[in-house]
């Protein structure tokens, strides 16, 4: 038993010395965790997109119809640019970018409204992003409520103040939007970044020690066997694996803690659940990843082995895509992924404060995920050295010369 | 020489290294494949449908009964759950197994005859901004509605007609046009520029190794006497096997998108596959210009993947970067993708005509004329040939 962690003791300690003598390595498990969060919440920060510019086409130019105008203008989602004498000419201004949207009022918008009959304006909106379509129709839709509202009340109105309100609105809504008032982007978007920066930085880092064993051939070095030990695959593997997430233990605060405060993202989450989860997570992430790292055969090759699956796992993640739309399949693929059961546990934890009993299905599976891949990391482990080292399996060569 | 030389023997010898390369063909080939099967299966249903909600109906009569039916019917909601209390919803809501939840408060139908006002509440989980929006919109027109159907009932009691009616009740009605994308198909909008971005990505990163790889073998100078010392000759001769490779790749996507899926594509073939080729060329004197500018194989390969990943986010089609801040909205000129993705909005989307897109295709090949500028750079690093970690 002392010999045991007595070992595994050795081996993190050695493997720090190899990572802390390698600048490659120390960007990508340092700076690189220590500036892509910045710069995604900088690009994110704005959470959401206010004065869409709208063009306005008015062919009933009546009193009414510049209310309706006014109004939308005051919308804190859409700033009307101008009038437009025409359909022709407010399509111009969209191809040149110069107005996301057009909104038509028809010649009869005013004589409708007040022969009592419905009337209709017509929202063109630039598809580019669906952030515009929805700031055009969401504020138009509100205004033409609003405006119908006082109408319905010129209109049917009996007089006492009580009675005019319920013509307005015989059934009151309210909407909540929860775990992220703002509708923000990225209050949505970033956390589930953080999460994927942590495991895929961690894969680089130790991709780029593989290959690095490999294109100097010291797996003497890999192995840990400097000084006439043999500490074994497994013991290895858990020795390094626990050098990996002690130093993403570090930087996990600052990601996932420091991060979301400065941005002010939200950040309901009990820090110490969150700790309790990101165990397995850096356990499992280290493993899965570890077992991938015997695939980089040199010290450049884990930029173009795994930097593209960053993408696939964000998406697969459920984050945007609803997860309960995604096929079985796909499903069944993302879990193999620690990110993604990583990114539903903090999500419920950190965004919706939710306790670690809410989450037992994630960090139970967090934790088969790290016993799985501890043994795939060892056995990858084996047949890295068989394969690169068959003479010596990682053991000190004799002195030919 | 042993070896023959020019434009031919080296574009030979680079078909040969890529063929032989497993680590050319999982990254050049495999990579897309498999992001553009899962990407495309994963949105095949375009707009997600029947996202799961919860409904707290305490007052449950028959008017809130055929309320939740309404819900229910639309395309979008499905109501999975009927919860007895909402501290239950809201758990539920926790857990991922709905993004939303209704609430009719007791006595909803009694109130809203004798004109109380009663008010209904929903909630949506906004950490997940696309499912609360979508669903936003369902519990929206279903309150309205709400509304309406009990107000009719107090305006037939008035003595309106039936034709009178909805004009009161909703004198200004909007009429939507999303220009170009009428379906608000989420495959569209996202897989038209994820796929060709993961290809930017991989060419960055591919046009940086295939120079970085010779220098660290040692085959800089060996390299430069097959190409008789011009560097273009080398450039054209390791570079063009590439290029044709991820054409065909393109080839494949716009086959995928734009005919297997029918995309919008609204100025025909030309427009969108000349705009993957400046893509490609732009991608590559991008490359090497990173490499001429970092002068370390390893460093700017990873410059290569942090603007390949970066571009996803700064090209804006998902956040517009009008939304972003300023510099960083002048600073997403420097991507070619972003230059890619208005191009696509105007020529596939937009359907508008060519001369409006000319100033970002002339922008994606000015990275090929720049890329001209670091020729010697790359040039003086084959010579040289020195590895460094």
């Amino acid at each position: 038993m002392k010999r045991l962690l007595l070992d595994i003791y050795y081996v993190w300690i050695n493997e720090l010395k190899v990572i802390f003598k390698d600048p490659a390595v120390i960007l990508l498990f340092f700076i690189v965790p220590l500036a892509y969060p910045v710069l995604y919440s900088f690009i994110y920060n704005n959470e959401t997109v206010h004065e869409v510019k709208v063009i306005f086409v008015d062919d009933s130019n009546s009193s009414l119809s510049r209310e309706f105008k006014r109004k939308v203008d005051a919308t804190a989602d859409v700033k009307v640019i101008g009038y437009a004498s025409d359909m022709e000419e407010a399509r111009e201004a969209l191809r040149r970018k110069e107005a996301y949207g057009i909104m038509y009022i028809p010649r009869d918008f005013s004589k409708d409204i007040h022969t009592q009959q419905q009337t209709k304006v017509s929202v063109y909106a630039d598809m580019s992003s669906l952030l515009f379509y929805k700031a055009m129709i969401l504020s138009a839709t509100e205004v033409s409520l609003d405006m119908g509202a006082d109408i319905r009340v010129v209109e049917t109105g009996s007089g006492s103040q009580e009675e005019d309100a319920t013509t307005r609105q015989t059934v009151e809504n309210e909407w909540v939007p929860m775990y992220n008032p703002q509708n923000g982007f990225a209050s949505f978007l970033v956390p589930a970044i953080l999460i994927l920066i942590i495991q895929q930085t961690m894969f680089l880092g130790i991709a780029t020690i593989v290959g690095t064993h490999n294109d100097k051939k010291r797996f003497t070095i890999a192995s840990h066997t400097a000084q006439g030990k043999n500490v074994g695959a497994i013991k290895l593997t858990i020795g390094k694996a626990f050098c990996y997430a002690s130093l993403y233990m570090l930087i996990s605060v600052w990601v996932l803690r420091v991060i979301p405060y400065i941005f002010k993202f939200p950040q309901i989450g009990d820090p110490l659940t969150i700790a309790v989860f990101l165990m397995p997570f850096l356990l499992s992430a280290t493993f899965f990843t570890m077992t991938l790292s015997y695939f980089c055969s040199q010290r450049e090759f884990g930029m173009m082995l795994f930097v593209f699956t960053s993408v696939i796992f964000i998406f697969i993640s459920g984050i945007s895509w609803p997860w309960t739309e995604i096929p079985t399949a796909i499903k069944a693929i993302a879990y193999i992924v620690p990110s993604t059961p990583g990114i539903h546990g903090f999500i419920k934890i950190n965004t919706m404060g939710a306790t670690l009993n809410d989450v037992w299905f994630e960090y139970i599976a967090l934790w088969i995920q790290a016993g799985i891949y501890c043994i795939t990391a060892t056995i990858m482990y084996k047949w890295w050295i068989q394969n690169y080292d068959p003479e010596y399996k990682g053991m000190i060569r004799k002195r030919v010369e | 020489m042993s070896y023959k030389t020019g434009i031919l023997a080296i574009f030979k010898r680079e078909w040969i290294r890529i063929s032989s390369s497993k680590i050319c063909i999982w990254g050049i080939f495999v990579a897309p494949l498999l992001s553009m099967i899962i990407l495309m299966w994963m949105m095949s249903a375009g707009l997600p449908s029947r996202i799961p909600i919860a409904v707290v109906d305490l007052d449950n009569t028959t008017t809130t009964r055929s309320l939740i039916r309404q819900l229910d019917a639309f395309e979008k909601t499905n109501i999975q759950y009927k919860s007895l209390s909402f501290k239950e919803a809201r758990h539920q809501m926790e857990r991922m197994e709905v993004y939303a939840v209704l609430t009719i408060p007791k006595d909803f139908t009694k109130d809203a005859i004798s004109g109380n006002r009663p008010k209904l509440v929903y909630y949506t989980n906004n950490a997940f901004l696309i499912s609360g929006s979508l669903l936003f919109q369902d519990l929206k027109t279903i309150s309205t509605l709400a509304s309406a159907s009990v107000g009719l009932k107090t305006a037939t009691a008035k003595g309106y007609t039936e034709n009178q009616i909805m004009p009161i009740l909703q004198p200004i009605t909007i009429d939507a046009h999303p220009t170009g994308n009428p379906w608000l198909n989420y495959s569209v909008y996202l897989n038209n520029v994820l796929l060709p971005g993961i290809l930017q990505l991989i060419i960055l990163m591919f046009t940086v190794s295939a120079f970085g790889s010779e220098i660290k073998a040692g085959n800089g100078p060996k390299l430069m006497s097959m190409g008789d010392n011009s560097i273009i000759k080398v450039m054209i001769g390791k570079l063009l096997p590439y290029t044709i490779i991820y054409m065909g790749i393109a080839l494949l996507f716009v086959a995928v998108l734009y005919y297997i899926n029918r995309f919008p594509l609204h100025n025909g073939f030309w427009p969108m596959f000349f705009n993957y080729a400046c893509l490609i060329l732009a991608a590559q004197g991008a490359g090497v210009i990173l490499l001429g500018i970092f002068r370390n194989y390893r460093f700017a390969l990873s410059i290569a993947s942090l603007i390949g990943m970066v571009s996803f986010s700064i090209t804006g089609f998902s956040f517009s970067t009008l939304a972003m801040d300023g510099s960083l909205s002048a600073l997403s000129n420097l991507f070619p993708l972003r230059h890619f993705f208005l191009i696509y909005v105007d020529q596939a989307l937009n359907g508008i005509a060519v001369g409006y897109s000319m100033y970002h295709y002339a922008a994606l090949l000015g990275f090929v004329l720049l890329s001209i500028f670091f020729f010697g750079t790359v040039r003086k690093l084959l010579k040289d040939n020195v590895y460094e970690l």
